[in-house]
Formats: C-alpha cells, sequence, structure tokens
C-alpha cells in the first residue's frame, strides 16, 4: 500500500491525520459520485410539489408512493418489467449453457480445428456491434421478429466472452478428474454437468452476473427492434415519461421509472460486488 | 485418448486398429463440434455472416420505399469522407474522447491510489459508493442527469451558482440546449458512468504491485507523492494503457446517454460518429447503405485500437 502502514501492530489505538484525510476524502468524492443516484432515488418519493421547488432540495419533505402509482399506471410499467425480466432471464440462461458447452469443448475435448476455431470466437469479441446491427436488424426483422422476444434475445444468445472465461477456468480443473470420470464409464456429457459444473459454480456465478447485467442494461438494440409499447423494456420505457420533456411535474414517474430499473442490477451489484468486481479486474471487460 | 491408442498391444492386425482408431477418432470430433454448435452457429449468424453483409450493404444505394437496392460502388465511402457533416461527426467524436478518456482515468487512478489506502472495515462502504456507476445502464444514466441539469429546477446550476462559479441562474449554462454546453453535458455523463468501471481496474492494478517495492522506497525516506510518482504509476503504466485502449473504444461506441440527452443535437452538436449512424439507419428516411459505409469505417478504427490493446497484452505478459 502506498500510504504509511509502518507500525502495523499498534498497542494503543493511535489516529493519524493523514487518515483521518483519507477516510473524509473518500467519503466526500464517494457521495459526490452515488449523487446522481441518491436523488433519483429521494426525488422519486416526493410529492409533485416539492420536485419543481427552488432551490432545488435533496430529502422529500414528505415521503410518498405516489409517483410509483403513477409510474404504475400511466404507461404500461409492468408490462416494461416483465419484458425486462424475460428478455434479461433468456439471454442470461442460454448464455451460460451455451458457453459451458462451448468451453467445455475447447478446454477439455480433442479434435482437429480447434484451435482455430478458438481463435475465431475470440476474435468475434473485436468486433464492434455498430458494424453488424443493421444486418441483424434486417435479418430478424426478415424473420418477423420484430417485437418479439425471439428478436430481443436472437443475438445475444450466445457469448464469445462467456466461452473465454470458462474456458479459463476448466483449464484449471485437473485433468484427472476427467480421466477418472472416463474410467468410471461416465460421458462427457454427465461429467460436464455433475462433475464440472458444480466444480466450478463460482465462474459461473461471475458470468451470470455480468450477462445479466449487460442484458438488463442494453438500450440500443431493444430500442431499435422493438415499436410497440407493450414490447418496450424497462431502459426504454423510462423515456416514455420524458416525452413532456422538462415539464417539471413528470420528473417525479421519470425517478420512479429509473429506481425500479436500477434495483434489480443494484441489488446484484450489494450482494455479489465481490464476483463481480473481481471478475472486472480478472478479464477487464464490462461482459 | 491418443496415448490409449499409442499403447496399443502391437499383436492386433492392421486393419482393425486402424477401424478402431477411425471410429473412436470420429465420434469425439462429432460430439466436440456438438458442444460449440450452439455457440459457433450464434456468432456465424449474428457476427460473421453480417460482417460481409454490412459490407455489402455499404457499397449500395437502398431505395427509401420498397427494396430496390442499387450498386453504387465505393460512392457511399466517397460522399461520407467528402462530406462536411461526416467530418463535423469526426471532430465531434474526437471532443468527446478527449473529454472523456483523460479525465476519467485521471480521476479513476486518484481514487484507486485512495481505496488502495489501509481503511479497515469501511473499505467496502467507500467501494460500493464509488464502484457503484458500473451496474448503470446508459439510458439510466442519461435520465439521471437530464434531471441535474435541468435549467430552472436543477440540482447542478443551483450548486455551480451556489459555488460562485455563475452570478445567478440564468447565467448558467443551458447544459442540454446550447451547442456549447450539449457535448460537455455528454461527456460528463458518459465519464461518470464508465468510472465505476475505470475505478476497478486501476484498483486491481495499484493492488498488484508488490509491496516491496514501497518498503524498499519507505527506506530510502520517500515521502507518499514521491513513492506514488516513482513506484505506482510507472508500475501501473500497462494498467493505464489498457485503460486508455479500452475508454476509446468504449467512447467510441457511447449511444444511451446522446439519445437520452440530447438526440445529436442541438443541430448537430453532439452528433458523434456512433450516433450519426443510428441517426442515418433509422431516424426519418432510412439510409441503410450510406449508415453501413459509416459503420464500416467506425469498425476500422476500434478493430485497430482493439489489436494494438492485443499486441500490447501480448507483449506484456511476454516481459513479465
Amino acid at each position: 500500500m502506498i500510504a504509511t502502514q509502518t507500525q502495523r501492530p499498534r498497542r494503543r489505538p493511535h489516529i493519524h491525520i493523514q487518515d483521518i484525510v483519507v477516510h473524509l476524502l473518500l467519503l466526500g468524492i464517494g457521495l459526490l459520485i452515488s449523487l446522481p443516484i441518491i436523488i433519483a432515488f429521494f426525488t422519486s418519493f416526493k410529492i409533485p410539489s416539492q420536485i419543481i421547488v427552488f432551490p432545488p432540495e435533496i430529502l422529500p419533505r414528505q415521503w410518498t408512493f405516489e409517483n410509483y402509482i403513477v409510474a404504475w399506471n400511466v404507461n404500461p410499467f409492468g408490462r416494461f418489467l416483465l419484458n425486462s425480466t424475460i428478455q434479461s432471464g433468456i439471454i442470461t440462461l442460454a448464455q451460460v449453457i451455451f458457453s459451458i458447452m462451448a468451453a467445455y469443448a475447447f478446454a477439455i475435448l480433442d479434435f482437429p480445428g480447434r484451435n482455430g476455431l478458438f481463435y475465431l470466437v475470440i476474435g468475434s469479441l473485436m468486433v464492434p456491434f455498430e458494424l453488424v446491427f443493421i444486418p441483424n436488424y434486417q435479418l430478424v426483422s426478415a424473420l418477423g421478429w420484430g417485437d418479439t422476444y425471439m428478436g430481443l434475445t436472437a443475438p445475444f444468445l450466445v457469448s464469445a466472452f462467456g466461452v473465454f472465461l470458462l474456458r479459463q477456468f476448466f483449464l484449471t480443473v485437473p485433468k484427472d478428474f476427467h480421466d477418472a470420470a472416463r474410467i468410471d464409464g461416465c460421458g462427457n456429457w454427465r461429467y460436464l454437468w455433475t462433475v464440472l459444473v458444480p466444480l466450478s459454480k463460482g465462474s459461473i456465478g461471475a458470468f451470470a452476473i455480468f450477462a445479466f447485467l449487460s442484458a438488463w442494461n442494453q438500450y440500443l438494440w431493444p430500442l431499435i427492434i422493438t415499436s410497440k409499447v407493450e414490447m418496450r423494456t424497462l431502459q426504454i420505457g423510462i423515456r416514455y415519461f420524458m416525452s413532456t420533456l422538462d415539464r417539471g411535474a413528470d420528473w417525479g414517474p421519470v425517478m420512479a421509472g429509473s429506481v425500479i430499473a436500477i434495483l434489480p442490477a443494484l441489488l446484484v451489484f450489494l450482494f455479489a460486488q465481490k464476483q463481480l468486481v473481481r471478475g472486472i479486474a480478472m478479464t477487464g471487460l464490462k461482459g | 485418448m491418443s496415448q490409449s491408442t499409442l499403447n496399443q498391444p502391437l499383436s492386433l492386425s492392421k486393419t482393425a486398429t486402424e477401424q478402431g482408431r477411425r471410429r473412436r477418432k470420429i465420434w469425439p470430433t462429432i460430439e466436440a463440434y456438438l458442444y460449440l454448435a450452439p455457440t459457433l452457429f450464434g456468432l456465424l449468424i449474428f457476427v460473421f455472416i453480417p460482417i460481409f453483409t454490412s459490407f455489402h450493404l455499404s457499397l449500395h444505394r437502398i431505395a427509401p420505399f420498397g427494396n430496390v437496392m442499387r450498386f453504387v460502388g465505393f460512392d457511399n465511402y466517397r460522399n461520407l469522407l467528402t462530406s462536411p457533416d461526416y467530418w463535423d461527426s469526426v471532430r465531434i467524436t474526437l471532443l468527446f474522447v478527449l473529454g472523456t478518456v483523460p479525465t476519467g482515468i485521471a480521476l479513476a487512478v486518484v481514487l484507486a491510489i485512495l481505496l488502495s489506502y489501509p481503511l479497515g472495515k469501511m473499505a467496502w462502504f467507500y467501494r460500493a459508493l464509488i464502484f457503484v456507476p458500473v451496474i448503470i445502464s446508459s439510458a439510466v444514466a442519461g435520465v439521471l442527469f437530464r434531471w441535474l441539469y435541468h435549467p430552472v429546477v436543477g440540482y447542478l446550476n443551483y450548486w455551480m451558482v451556489q459555488l460562485g462559479l455563475f452570478e445567478n441562474m440564468q447565467q448558467a449554462p443551458n447544459w442540454l440546449g446550447s451547442k456549447e454546453w450539449a457535448l460537455v453535458a455528454v461527456i460528463i455523463a458518459t465519464t461518470w458512468r464508465q468510472l465505476g468501471f475505470n475505478v476497478i481496474i486501476a484498483l486491481a492494478g495499484v493492488q498488484n504491485i508488490d509491496e516491496s517495492y514501497y518498503d524498499a522506497a519507505k527506506v530510502d525516506g520517500a515521502g507518499v507523492l514521491q513513492r506514488i510518482r516513482h513506484i505506482t504509476l510507472p508500475l501501473l503504466s500497462p494498467t493505464l494503457f489498457f485503460l486508455l485502449i479500452i475508454n476509446i473504444i468504449y467512447s467510441f461506441q457511447a449511444f444511451g446517454e446522446i439519445h437520452i440527452l440530447t438526440q445529436g443535437g442541438p443541430g448537430r452538436a453532439t452528433m458523434t460518429l456512433v450516433y450519426n449512424i443510428f441517426d442515418t439507419a433509422f431516424v426519418g428516411t432510412p439510409q441503410r447503405g450510406i449508415a453501413s459505409a459509416q459503420a464500416y469505417l467506425l469498425a476500422i478504427l476500434v478493430v485497430i485500437m482493439s489489436f494494438i490493446n492485443y499486441a500490447a497484452a501480448n507483449r506484456r505478459v511476454h516481459y513479465q
């Protein structure tokens, strides 16, 4: 560590000025960084007349659920939530299962073309979504999948990132396990799901978190592939409240909608912070 | 597998061995490809084929109504590269990158150094406060900042007036309505959302630095700032380089914030290259041929960046 830590086994509690400064700085900056979220949270519980008050106040004078009720009733918010849940659920589940299978092939099985195919899969990570989204849009529309869950999820059912991540982990599992299982007459399929997957719960969980977060937060694709209000996801749905733009009175429901949109990701973040952070730090990717 | 084949007793007749070997080789191959099938199929349909379709589209002009495609060769590219609007988008994108990337990385490094301080029980709390933007979507980030930028009751302007940066609310920036401030507004929102990710990477880099370097420096009597300057920053340089490249790539691709905050406007003040692609392909009269040409030009930039990153990462591994 950079700061002084020389007298680690301190006998009496000794407070350094440096310690206080660092703690205060971190608290200040930390609050400043999370302030937009904190403000959204408090605003969502304010009564409409307080929302547009000047000078702006942070805490609600009087807590109310009104904005949530309005948000829920004015637009099909329950439907947005359901759509987002189904869309992210399908994407997460499919990416996890298909990535496990492909990672198993690349890590454990031996077959001609293995290295070439692996580089191809990794190479696909370099292709920016902007390059392929127009053809994907045309294909999915031509298949008649616009405004369907199929259309929302189809391009994201597999993940090169997941294959890469899980392969790395599968490689660390001793090959003896596999050999022993083979000798006991255990086939690949059974070995994968009954031995390897339970052994890799941590990594698979970390990847599932990534997959879920990036699916939940998607914007460009749901925006173009859905046009009916009832097929929009939460991230797109928030915008419906802003159609009347800066007429302050609508901001309550907008903030309530944002809080609902943040909540599942925030829960994941609070409960799996360690895994999420380790995953990002290890791979340098956001998923 | 192959070892057990090699160790087979020689007494077996040659043809039998070969047959057995072939049968044993074909099934594992088929099996492996079955495991790979979903992934390969998905990537083929939604990544690899579209690379070519996109290029094909970019060589055509598509009539707005109906599906008539006319081959125009490289006209779309030529028109783009001679269009002042396109170069304006290039300029705006570069300003956007310059606005988001260096600030984002500098802030991340400062925060990572602070977070690496022994913080005891409070560590998780500070980390949560600082990392949290990492889970925020571009759409929500756009909405949150739209609220902060509100011209009449916006927190940001109010605080800036309180701090004495502007005399009153009328003189404070009209963030989203003025050409001068709109890009800054989008830059702030994007930098904020990116910050959580950047601090996580920077902190991992700082924590990877071997303690013994600091101990040695302490023996030599180096102060905190000297240690940061002569140990932390030089040893952090691979991380910094990675952050630089990955942030440039992410900045090139920023979309949600712009769509919520400014929709490319006012005028074309925030019409970055990515937003321009969306605008050309999906807003008003869709011109997907031209949009594909734009996408190709952007993708070339992004791929070059990825290659640099990949090459550097490889070199890093070798030097360790």
